[in-house]
């Protein structure tokens, strides 16, 4: 019993960093959806059910600017090919939640798979750590497109610092698990394919997925060899 | 706005279902040795490569180094090489990150 009370705080805690920024970034998608004329109850309903950063915000600035439902559609596909990845990867540290994984995949997203593989890494399968970072981030996210949506002014992020949050954050996750030559080998690879291809074309969608697949394959390289 | 609930659905479902797949797919399986090694290895690339998206911001076109987002995150991976606390060395970072930009 007090090993779940100790998840559950240690899953709040280290989730409350990012669940501020999140709240951010949540205020001004509410007020972006509303330029987008979304209604209060539509703004409100795409938070708690597509629960994704990235598509909701790229969903309606595609929509001000005048895209269409199938080309909003396309993109939001190509945005969430990491989720593929990101739950292969989290799918041993959720198995033992069995049928609750329905539920809990829900949080597969770059935040929570920052936090959980952390965790999975130091502490082995953590179905229920995942599920209070899950819950405290879509907790965030949901009211803060709600008060967004009705203040309906711009809050910047950046004048608070608060878009430091997140790489600050996964800096922090990553340089624990920095240990042995292959992984530093695969950090090294994935910075160099990353910049490279930012530098290629700045800005693309498709950084995260290829370096997530490329790099892992150096240090499995370095770990066979030695 | 008919449009958008039409949207928000299609969405919710075509988001869902990216998730759910890696997690059901490959739960219960007998990874091979290679592959459990390799999926080991991906939570660090993916997450180096968020870093280095959020320290190289696309800027008309071009890409631009963050200064602040790039001093934060060095303090903070000293900090936590040498404190090994996670929110002191959180909160280190995005004080120094902000120093950065406002006294830059």
């Amino acid at each position: 019993m007090d090993d779940k009370k100790s998840t559950i705080r240690t899953g709040f805690i280290e989730s409350l960093p990012l669940a501020i920024a999140i709240a951010a970034y949540g205020l001004s998608y509410g007020v972006l959806a509303n330029q987008a004329n979304f209604t209060l109850l539509s703004t409100v309903a795409m938070s708690l059910m597509v629960f994704s950063g990235s598509v909701q915000m790229v969903a309606v600035a595609m929509l001000i600017a005048g895209a269409s439902v199938l080309s909003v559609l396309i993109t939001s596909v190509l945005l969430n090919l990491r989720n593929l990845l990101y739950g292969a990867a989290l799918a041993e540290g959720l198995a033992p939640a069995k049928k609750w994984r329905w539920l809990l995949s829900f949080g597969v997203s770059d935040e929570p798979f920052v936090l959980g593989s952390s965790r999975f890494k130091k502490f082995g399968p953590d179905p229920l750590y995942f599920g209070v970072v899950t819950a405290t981030f879509y907790f965030a996210w949901s009211c803060s497109s709600f008060i967004g949506a009705i203040i309906g002014n711009q809050v910047d992020p950046q004048k608070w610092g608060l878009d430091l949050a997140f790489p600050v954050t996964f800096i922090a996750l990553l340089i624990p698990s920095l240990k042995g030559r292959p992984v530093i080998a695969t950090a090294l690879a994935a910075i160099v394919i990353a910049v490279g291809l930012e530098h290629f074309s700045p800005g693309n969608q498709f950084t995260i997925i290829i370096t997530g697949v490329l790099a892992p394959l150096v240090g499995l390289y370095l770990k066979r060899r030695a | 706005m008919f449009n958008h609930w039409i949207l928000i659905g299609l969405l919710a479902v075509s988001t869902y279902v990216t998730r759910i797949i890696g997690v059901v797919v490959m739960s219960g399986r007998e990874m091979s040795p290679a592959l459990r090694l390799y999926f080991n290895y991906v939570p660090v690339g993916i997450i180096s490569a968020l870093i280095v998206k959020q320290i190289l911001i696309p800027v008309e076109g071009q890409l631009v180094l963050s200064f602040p987002i790039l001093i934060g995150c060095l303090f903070t991976a000293i900090a936590m090489k040498f404190m090994r606390l996670f929110l002191p060395a959180v909160v280190l970072g995005v004080i120094i990150g902000l120093l950065t930009r406002y006294l830059s």
